[in-house]
């Protein structure tokens, strides 16, 4: 695993005391009828971390992330961030640390400026000693980052090709300089020179700010390229094994 | 028609008025058979009951008028407000349970409190619960804001079931469950808005109203019935708003959680 640095800029805290930012403790999911998707997943993420979450399709991988995120309730088990519950941080200041980001893009139909913006309107993004504004000369460079050119910045978000609305949805999270991105196939509508580029952005988050991810993807090479550990979900919800 | 004097006051209609009233039903019959629409059957339906159901309104009101008891009065607005609460919910494409309660308590307390405030502080009725002025006020309240109430659900369950990703990617950025629902709620009560802002643009100049109207053909003065249209206009406008408003608050209250999760299982088509 590569050395990382705590980061020391944005909102997000130092991770706790024993390193880890985000553990899930044998986490349980069912779907809307009751039936079982996932059951005693346990996972850790230290800060700088990627975590690939493999497994067969419908075994349960975006559900985990959607659960992970809060906005499913877990049927057993819990998340913690740097110690803490999501009740105990409270559920928007946890989302606002932990930035789900859907594999198919969500925008609004707006412009690509109002859409990086929507975060900052929020109140837990306004208030607090994490008070955070909006970055335009921030949110231009991510984009050149990622191979979107600035004047789409006032372009009609959902005029833009699906995989430069993913990369604006990518960079609406990194904007809130989260302490952990959740990715649900982060690059699966991209050619390959704008996955090159979204997977070295977010190294250079993890490895700068201490930014930790949970990164869904089927991709293996991806996953053994990009990701330090290896969550493996089997299809009736067994977890096997996170892999160092 | 008894005779065409110009007179103030009511002019009384006797049965054969209403007779030939009827004839005039007949003439959209005939238009239905000529060109084939096949409306007859359906038409002479509506034509029965709207005298039986205008004639049992009718009987009621003589009796609620006669006995003129506060208590009978607040049990047949609340009757009417059930009914209207029905009629709220019945039309919207989807639904959630509870759905109906929420519209009653909607309908009730913005009916109650915009029609006794006109009663109360502009009309000065004596005593506060005389039906005559009360039940017709309620009524025409009624009438309009469950409309708006009801293309306010349809929009807002619309904007929360086929909208659920965007109010969840709202969520995972940190807003708060009302940060979430702000936009689908402010455009949901838009929506239910429009019909009364609509009527109010044109009223007078494309038609009269119907309560301005039955006051003109019973003799009173025009300045006075457009005051007491313009009042009843205000009236339902601040009925509606208000309605549209607390039945998105009791749905997103109802359709978020505590977690400030969006819990679009609850919504379920009409059906």
């Amino acid at each position: 695993m590569m050395d990382v640095a705590h980061r020391t800029d944005g909102a997000p805290a130092a991770p706790a005391r024993d390193g880890v930012l985000l553990r899930g403790e044998d986490l349980c999911v069912a779907l809307d009828d009751g039936q079982m998707l996932l059951r005693g997943v346990h996972f850790t993420l230290k800060a700088g971390q990627r975590m690939a979450v493999a497994g067969p399709s419908g075994c349960g991988k975006t559900m985990l992330l959607r659960s992970v995120a809060g906005l499913i309730d877990l049927v057993g088990g819990r998340v913690m961030l740097k110690g803490r519950s999501a009740a105990e941080v409270g559920w928007p200041a946890f989302r606002r640390q932990v930035v789900l980001v859907d594999q198919r893009p969500v925008l609004l139909d707006a412009t690509v400026r109002a859409n990086l913006e929507l975060p900052f309107r929020y109140r837990v993004t306004q208030m607090g000693v994490g008070a955070q504004r909006f970055d335009e000369a921030e949110a231009v460079a991510l984009l050149e980052r990622l191979h979107v050119e600035p004047h789409r910045l006032d372009q009609a978000a959902p005029s833009l090709s699906v995989g430069q609305q993913q990369r604006i949805c990518l960079v609406r999270a990194m904007l809130l300089r989260p302490a952990v991105l959740l990715l649900d196939e982060p690059t699966s509508a991209l050619d390959e020179p704008s996955r090159d580029a979204v997977e070295a952005l977010v190294a250079e988050r993890s490895q700068r700010h201490g930014m930790a991810a949970l990164i869904v993807t089927h991709d293996s090479a991806q996953a053994e390229r990009w990701c330090h550990t290896r969550l493996v979900l089997e299809p009736l919800g067994q977890e096997l094994a996170a892999d160092g | 028609m008894d005779n065409g004097e110009a007179v103030r006051g009511a002019i009384e209609l006797s049965w054969v008025d209403m007779t030939i009233a009827a004839a005039l039903v007949l003439v959209a019959g005939g238009v239905s058979i000529a060109l084939r629409l096949g409306l007859e059957r359906r038409l002479a339906v509506a034509s029965v009951r709207t005298v039986v159901q205008l004639l049992l309104v009718g009987f009621i009101l003589r009796q609620v008028f006669d006995i003129d008891s506060a208590w009978l009065l607040l049990g047949l607005l609340v009757a009417m407000t059930v009914v209207a609460s029905f009629a709220a919910v019945g039309r919207s494409t989807r639904t959630f349970r509870g759905v109906t309660a929420q519209a009653f308590i909607t309908l009730l307390l913005t009916g109650l409190v915009t029609t006794f405030t006109v009663t109360g502080a502009i009309i000065g009725i004596e005593p506060w619960y005389r039906p005559q002025y009360v039940i017709p006020l309620l009524g025409m309240v009624l009438g309009n804001s469950l409309t708006g109430i009801s293309l306010s659900l349809d929009h807002l369950l619309e904007r929360l079931s086929a909208g659920q990703r965007v109010v969840e990617m709202e969520l995972s950025h940190g807003a708060t469950r009302w940060e979430a629902a702000r936009a689908p709620l402010a455009e949901a009560v838009r929506r239910g808005m429009i019909p009364v802002i609509n009527s109010m643009m044109v009223v007078g100049i494309v038609a009269l109203p119907g309560m301005m109207t039955g006051q003109i053909l019973e003799g009173a003065d025009p300045m006075k019935a457009v005051m007491y249209q313009i009042v009843v206009m205000f009236m339902i406008a601040a009925a509606t708003a208000l309605g549209c408003m607390l039945i998105g608050l009791l749905a997103c209250r109802h359709l978020f959680n505590s977690r400030h999760q969006l819990r679009a299982e609850l919504i379920r088509p009409r059906g």
